[in-house]
């Protein structure tokens, strides 16, 4: 049933409209499983609106997503569409990790409690396995020792770290990256990419909105550049990077980035 | 003829002179009335000193002489005595009539009480407390059962309310508005008279203390139900997409993201209301139910002591001291993620 050729998500013209200010126009896009995706585009762009119309934070107004080929998300009913059952939007949701520009971690709960809380309260695994899970979540992203604190002691970097882990806790297929080096201090950085590095060695298929260009160039297999809703250009780092870029906008907006 | 004149002189005398005394005598009695009245008219001007001469001007009867106005004498001039603070002089003028009437009741609580003012402040006041405690402490018991049965259902009233609010049903959250609008905008006095009195005639009869909680139940749940929906609101709405990003439905992420980090930003404004809710408890008493209040006030009533409202003052502190304490203790607790 798999299809080894089938995309893991595919996206056909989907649209998001806040009022009248289109967001996402008419996107269509293709990742196939263990694709690196890097999104780049000046601000209010869109891009933001794009991953989070992926996981269904933002309810798009047209357009299909598929994802492993399934249609999810949205369900027709009297040739009027509206969003799926709850309990489905879950089930997907719990299958597409997500890693925010501001962490959002749970403040209240420990850096484990954190990481647990998805195998225990939404897959509903046991404590002890949940427990087993997120500690070696956090050993991957180099955190086990800080598993007893509470977020507010971490620095941003460590606190990325823990978001990532936790969004890994639940054997996610895909992974969604908003900004995820953004928010924090420039030396900081490093180790977040290292530690999505470390995810992109191990097959992970991921989208990931970046304004670091040379992490782009790094790691992504396919640049997108968005503007304005569209999909200006999209190829290899080196080919949106080139200097015979002849793209203006994306020679500008690569011009003021470095 | 000479001899029947003389004769008739002599006993016109003799009934002259008993006339005399008699009038004498009967006009004696209605001065000592009359003095009483001229007091009574003094006293009425505000002269008191002038009042006293004269009820002291009324002698004590010999044996077997009508008393009453000798004893309403010195009482009155007792009283006015009392009223001056001569305490003493007033003791004395009241033994004036214990001497003669031993059995004369007013008089004997009146000395009793005067006896009483002169023993020490502290004296006094320890004994009415031993005396007002056992009945204020049954009532503070129920203020306090009346404040932990409230503290027990108005979160979880306020909670529901607070859910309702915020969600995108339009009747449940039309409906909740209506309870908050109704519960915060009428007296609470009112509310507790409406279950009461007001639904009997609906066919619902409720016992003092259902109609007690229910009201106060109610009425804080709407307060409540403002507070935590202020303070579910007021949580980043990141943390509401994150839970979901990792697959919570909306239930699983308030129940185990959302509403737990508003504990702490709960617990100043929730334990005010409480404070305020122990005071309230008060408005219970207008509807025949026996706590703290209402037992200081029949206490008040029955011995016109001050002692009691001021005792029950104290034990109204003492609760509020004792919630407040335990609030600040919990607003801690809950806040201890936030610590670096
Ligand atoms: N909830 C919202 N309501 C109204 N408009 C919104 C909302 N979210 C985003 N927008 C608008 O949609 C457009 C796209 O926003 P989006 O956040 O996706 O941009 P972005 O490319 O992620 O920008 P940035 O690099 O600043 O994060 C912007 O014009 C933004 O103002
Ligand atoms: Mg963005």
């Amino acid at each position: 049933m798999n299809n080894a050729d089938q995309p893991l998500l595919k996206l056909e013209n989907i649209t998001k409209r806040f009022k009248n200010l289109t967001a996402v126009n008419a996107v269509n896009l293709e990742v196939a499983t263990g694709e690196k995706l890097v999104i780049i585009g000046p601000s209010g762009s869109g891009k933001s609106t794009l991953l989070r119309s992926i996981n269904m934070l933002e309810e798009i107004e047209e357009g299909t997503i598929l994802f492993e080929g399934r249609e999810v998300g949205y369900v027709k009913h009297n040739a009027k569409r509206h969003l799926d059952h709850p309990h489905a939007i879950s089930t997907l949701r719990a299958e597409i990790g997500m890693v925010f520009q501001h962490f959002h971690l749970f403040p209240h709960m420990t850096v484990l409690g954190n990481v647990m809380e998805g195998p225990l309260t939404v897959q509903r695994k046991s404590a002890a396995e949940a427990r087993t899970i997120a500690t070696d979540m956090l050993i991957k992203v180099g955190l086990s020792d800080k598993r007893d604190v509470f977020p507010a002691t971490l620095s941003g970097g460590q606190k990325q770290r823990v978001a990532i882990a936790r969004a890994l806790a639940m054997r996610p297929k895909l992974m969604l990256f908003d900004e995820p080096t953004s928010a924090l201090d420039p030396e900081l950085v490093g180790e977040v990419f290292d530690t999505i590095h470390t995810l992109a060695d191990e097959g992970m298929t991921m989208i990931i909105v970046t304004h670091h260009m040379g992490f782009a160039r790094e790691l992504a297999d396919r640049v997108i550049f968005m503007e304005s809703g569209n999909f200006l250009a999209q190829g290899t780092a080196d080919e949106l990077f080139s200097k015979g870029q002849d793209n203006e906008r994306i020679r500008g907006f690569l011009n003021r980035l470095l | 003829m000479e001899v029947l004149i003389k004769y008739l002189i002599s006993r016109a005398f003799v009934a002259l002179l008993f006339l005399c005394t008699l009038t004498g005598i009967c006009s004696a009695a209605g001065d000592y009335d009359q003095l009483f009245r001229q007091s009574s008219d003094l006293m009425a001007q505000g002269d008191l000193d002038g009042a006293l001469l004269l009820l002291r001007q009324i002698p004590a009867p010999v044996a077997g002489e009508e008393a009453g106005a000798f004893v309403s004498s010195r009482m009155q001039a007792g009283r006015i005595l009392a009223s001056q603070n001569e305490t003493n002089k007033a003791i004395a003028v009241c033994q004036e009539v214990l001497k003669l009437f031993p059995d004369n009741s007013e008089a004997r609580n009146f000395v009793a009480a005067l006896k009483d003012q002169l023993k020490p402040g502290w004296h006094t006041v320890l004994a009415d407390t031993l005396r007002f405690l056992p009945s204020l402490a049954k009532g503070a018991l129920m203020t306090l059962l009346l404040v932990l049965c409230t503290m027990l259902v108005s979160p979880l009233g306020g909670l529901l309310i607070a859910l309702g609010r915020i969600s995108t049903l339009r009747p449940v959250s039309g409906v909740c508005w209506f309870i908050i609008w109704f519960f915060r905008g009428t007296p609470l006095l009112l509310q507790l008279f409406f279950i009461y009195y007001g639904l009997p005639s609906l066919g619902i009869t409720l016992s003092p203390f259902t109609s007690a909680v229910i009201g106060l139940g109610l009425n804080y749940s709407a307060y409540l139900g403002e507070i935590i929906r202020g303070a579910i609101q007021s949580i980043d709405h990141g943390q509401m997409e994150a839970a979901k990003a990792i697959g919570m439905g909306y239930g699983q992420a308030m129940r185990r993201v959302i509403i737990p980090q508003t504990y702490k930003r709960l617990m100043p404004p929730v334990g005010n209301e409480f404070i305020a809710l122990i005071k309230d408890t008060a408005l219970v008493s207008t509807i025949a139910m026996v706590e703290l209040m209402r037992a200081a006030d029949q206490l008040f009533n029955t011995y016109f002591n001050i002692t009691a409202l001021a005792l029950a003052a104290v034990i109204y502190l003492v609760l509020t001291t004792i919630f407040t304490f335990i609030f600040e203790k919990i607003e801690y607790r809950a806040g201890i993620y936030e610590q670096r």
